[in-house]
């Protein structure tokens, strides 16, 4: 299979995080817009994420519309272990991780 | 949205971000936007709410949220993308995209051929739509019939003023019935140069008649139908060009042919591409000229009331003429001649357009063969290919929608490239075809052309796209597996391109001929002896103002002096002036023999009459072939002498000398005039028609011919005769400053000129079928290289078993040359139908004339032999062992 890209690797490890909505993906991978929702729209093409519209009832009873909030998928997770073990090794490689683990 | 309470800085900041998220919301396809939107939406809200917590605002990170939004562009982007991605039309279009940048010159080639055909094509149907199908821009103009007058003698002669008085009055089948004269010119002087201009009297009602609105002023009164006339109205151009537009111009004087007349009113651009006249003056109905009922000078136009048809008109006008014919006995065998107005405008030109556009039609025929031929060898060439991919599963309707989208594809930018060449096309027959064209200045690529072009584009793409994609997705798909990798000739697909190749020599053939048989014609045309040598002859005409040249006596004095200073200009070997210049027409009248006056009128004789300059005949090296030229000893108003030409004397007088016979000649009063010279036929109306019979009268006598206000110089020079143009005019300004020198043209150039037309259809004609020639060539090449390359392996085998190399080179020869035979007996027999389109336009020759067939068809084979011998030669050249290395 081939790796997730970097951008990929980071919106998905944070949707795994339980970040679920759009806007907090961005703060939590410090990516733009403009790059976190075309790469959750591939994720969701490819099966990785899911997503859905919180329900009716909160959104009323805080006063606002509704927001989607992405949910990572068994897939998902598997694709994101192989493209971390998949970096990690490639770091190895070439140096870049001595033998600190990386924050998961 | 929902929601309330949300502080008034923190709701602006939200509604400012929820605009941009809509602005980009466009992008996104329809089914989806209302779900993209909303997401950005409850985003939007739930941060913007989150920041009005804190008051006052954070203004930096209120900015950091509008940013943000900005990437909602970025998103809509790539949802739209995304979505291509998933249609499979737009894969299909990225697939057939991918697939001809891989093969630009395929591409190229299809696309050049296609464009040529279709560029062509809109080119001459934007021509066609302007001049025979768009209506002439007038009200209601299928009502409007044009009238000439006929009589024994003819049926396009014109109206008598009293005549047409009479018909106005009494007719009530048109709503309105005007008239106007042909032919006209005069000269404006005054504050510019004194210029030429054509002009015409017309009836008051003339401009309501045909539906045209004056542009500035006012339209002629019925008052001012009273002569002479005081008033003026002139063309858009005019106005444009000699007073630059200038509204004041109206209510002021301008001086006509030494006249002085107020300009009433302007006519719009509109009157002038169909009508071209400068100046319109009045017609006043109370002159001597105008109440004579022996005078025809007028065309009348008619506005048919609603419901009446031409035929019922015509009854009804010659109701009228007979009853004209009862009272006024001059008026014997007078009628008006009905006839559709468009035809008058629109001429002869019709059936010629229609050729010229069945033709192009042909060249896009042979260019469409072209591209299935390519798109064909192409199908075949990726047999194999499509093949794996049916047998891997891909659906046969999904693969022929791919091969139809790259068709399509090359069909759009070949449309897209074919229109600019019809831009080009067109811009170059306006500058060519100036004055050969009727409502040429009207002729632009319209919005039906547009359409006819997008059409014709992917018809063709269309109907030669499924051909291959059906024949490439025939389920045989064992045998063409087994062809991978050595794509080897598909009987099917063979037989198309050979029927294709046939197809194509013989159209071209069809082609070749028609503009051979122009061609010939024209040649013909040029070589007719035209009785005069047009070598060194400079010609102007002057036409002398009638206020201050108002007897014989000035005009004359006026040439006299005006011809002296000519003959004084170094390089001058003589210099003559005449009213009959040939191919530039001029007047006619009646005559009898002496002692012989006609029974009837339908008796009497008619001759063209020219009142020339003594050295007139040596001017123009018209030869003499009996009897004397005039000299100045006949001027005077003693007795009459003539010179007639060669072809009036032998049917007069056949087998006697006509010298010393007496011809009487009607000019308004008898009179009489002993022949003293014979000269050559001159071909006064242009090469096409016959010489007429000429009556020559010599300038100095006063009382012979029509007057000398209105005269051409021809002089005689060594040396190119364009450049004494300007000491002409400054020999004209030392005599008569206030006269103007208009026309001013080697007689050479009017030579050239007066074939322009034949010439211009010939050379479109010719162009087309060398188009043809060249892609039938092409489509003959590609055909036979292509069946050489599919060949390599059997030539190579051939090779191997001891087939001498002159034996493959005679073999493929012989299937190119079998194809180019066929089509050409083919081409013969569609020309034999197809050249009598043409028999009209055809000179001294006939429709089937044989030399052009031969020269053609030698063409054609030479041609063929030519695109034969490269495919040839590369199959003597197949290396055995390579081609057996493939099995």
């Amino acid at each position: 299979m081939k790796p997730l890209s970097l951008s990929a690797l980071a919106v998905l490890s944070a949707v795994s995080r339980s970040v679920r909505h759009g806007f907090d993906i961005m703060d939590a991978t410090n990516l733009p817009s403009g790059t976190v929702y075309p790469v959750l729209g591939r994720l969701e093409r490819d099966g990785y994420v899911r997503s859905k519209w919180e329900s009716q009832a909160i959104a009323q009873r805080e006063k606002r519309p509704p927001r989607r909030y992405y949910e990572i998928t068994a897939n998902g997770s598997r694709a994101l272990a192989e493209s971390v073990e998949h970096y990690r090794t490639l770091g190895d490689r070439i140096g870049l991780t001595p033998d600190k683990p990386t924050a998961r | 949205m929902t929601g309330h309470q949300m502080s008034e800085p923190a709701r602006r900041l939200y509604d400012r971000c929820v605009r941009i998220a809509r602005a980009a919301s466009s992008l996104v396809p329809d089914w989806r936007r209302e779900d993209w939107l909303r997401e950005w939406d409850g985003e939007l809200w739930f941060r913007a709410s989150l920041l009005d917590r804190r008051h006052p605002i954070d203004r930096l990170a209120s900015r950091r949220l509008i940013i943000r939004t900005l990437g909602a562009f970025a998103h809509a982007l790539w949802t739209l993308t995304d979505e291509m991605r998933l249609d499979p039309m737009l894969q299909d279009l990225k697939y057939a995209l991918r697939g001809l940048i891989k093969r630009p010159a395929f591409a190229a080639l299809v696309i050049a051929t296609l464009a040529l055909g279709i560029g062509a094509n809109t080119a001459m149907f934007s021509i066609v739509h302007s001049v025979l199908i768009k209506p002439l821009p007038y009200e209601r103009p299928d009502e409007l019939v044009y009238m000439y007058g006929g009589f024994a003698g003819g049926e396009q002669a014109s109206v008598s003023p009293p005549d047409y008085l009479d018909y106005r009055a009494r007719n009530s089948v048109f709503s309105s019935l005007a008239a106007r004269t042909i032919f006209g010119a005069s000269v404006i002087t005054g504050t510019d140069e004194p210029e030429r201009v054509t002009s015409s009297i017309a009836s008051a009602n003339f401009f309501a008649t045909l539906g045209v609105a004056p542009y500035r002023g006012r339209g002629f009164l019925p008052e001012e139908e009273v002569g002479p006339s005081t008033v003026a109205i002139i063309s858009y151009g005019l106005w444009q060009r000699r007073f630059g537009g200038d509204a004041r111009i109206v209510g002021k004087p301008i001086t006509v042919d030494g006249h002085s007349l107020t300009v009433v009113g302007i006519m719009p651009p509109s009157l002038e591409r169909t009508i071209d006249v400068q100046v319109w003056r009045p017609i006043g109905f109370n002159t001597p000229e105008t109440s004579t009922r022996r005078f025809h000078f007028l065309r009348l136009v008619g506005r048919l009331k609603p419901g009446v048809t031409i035929a019922q008109a015509q009854r009804h006008m010659d109701e009228i003429a007979r009853g004209l014919a009862e009272t006024y006995p001059e008026n014997e065998s007078w009628h008006l001649n009905l006839v559709p107005y468009r035809d008058v405008v629109i001429g002869s030109v019709g059936p010629v357009l229609f050729v010229l556009l069945g033709a192009v039609g042909v060249v896009l025929l042979i260019a469409c063969g072209n591209v299935a031929s390519l798109l064909l060898a192409r199908a075949s060439a990726r047999s194999g290919e499509i093949a794996v991919r049916t047998a891997l599963g891909a659906a046969r309707g999904r693969l022929v929608r791919q091969l139809l989208t790259e068709s399509l594809l090359l069909g759009v930018v070949a449309g897209c490239v074919g229109l600019g060449l019809a831009h080009y096309l067109l811009a170059g027959v306006r500058a060519m075809g100036a004055g050969m064209l009727p409502r040429l200045a009207e002729v632009e690529i319209d919005g039906v052309a547009l359409a006819f072009t997008i059409a014709v584009s992917l018809l063709t793409s269309l109907v030669f796209g499924a051909a291959p994609a059906l024949h490439a997705v025939r389920p045989n798909l064992a045998a063409m597996m087994k062809s991978v990798g050595k794509a080897s000739p598909t009987r099917g697909g063979a037989h198309t391109r050979n029927a294709l190749v046939v197809a194509q020599v013989a159209l071209s053939f069809v082609l070749l001929v028609g503009a051979g048989l122009l061609v010939r014609s024209l040649s013909q045309l040029q070589h007719v002896e035209t009785g005069f040598d047009s070598a060194g002859v400079l010609t102007a005409e002057i036409r002398l103002p009638g206020d201050r040249y108002d007897s014989r006596q000035k005009t004359d004095q006026f040439w006299v002096q005006f011809l002296d200073r000519v003959r004084a200009i170094p390089g001058v070997e003589a210099a003559a002036a005449t009213t009959l210049l040939p191919l530039r027409g001029g007047g006619d009248t009646y005559f009898y023999i002496e002692g012989q006056p006609p029974a009837s009128d339908a008796q009497k004789m008619n001759a063209t009459v020219s009142t020339v300059t003594d050295d007139y005949f040596a001017a123009m090296r018209i030869p003499l072939v009996g009897g004397r030229s005039f000299t100045s000893s006949d001027h005077g108003n003693g007795a009459g002498v003539t010179v007639v030409s060669r072809g009036l004397a032998t049917r007069l007088f056949p087998g006697v000398s006509p010298i010393g016979k007496r011809l009487v000649v009607d000019f308004g009063k008898p009179f009489t005039a002993e022949i003293i010279g014979v000269v050559a036929d001159v071909r006064v109306y242009g090469q096409a028609n016959g010489a007429p019979d000429v009556l020559y009268f010599t300038a100095g006598q006063p009382n012979a011919g029509f007057g000398t206000g209105v005269m051409n110089l021809a002089t005689r020079l060594r040396g190119n005769p364009a450049t004494i143009a300007p000491q002409v005019r400054a020999a004209l300004h030392a005599v008569a400053p206030d006269v103007a020198l208009s026309a001013v043209e080697s007689m050479d150039s009017i030579l050239h000129d007066s074939v322009s037309a034949p010439r211009f259809r010939t050379q479109l004609l010719l162009a087309f079928a060398s188009v043809a020639l060249l892609l039938a060539v092409i489509g003959l090449y590609g055909m036979l290289a292509y069946s050489v390359a599919q060949r390599t392996r059997e030539m190579g085998i051939r090779m191997a078993l001891g087939a001498r190399p002159t034996v493959v080179f005679r073999m493929v020869i012989r299937q190119g040359m079998l194809l180019v035979g066929v089509g050409v007996v083919l081409g013969i027999a569609g020309a034999l139908v197809a050249t009598r389109l043409i028999a009209s336009q055809l000179f001294n020759i006939g429709p089937t004339d044989p030399p052009v067939f031969v020269g053609v068809a030698s063409t054609l084979i030479l041609a063929g032999l030519a695109a034969c011998v490269i495919p040839a030669r590369r199959a003597t050249k197949a290396d055995p062992i390579s081609a057996l290395r493939l099995e």
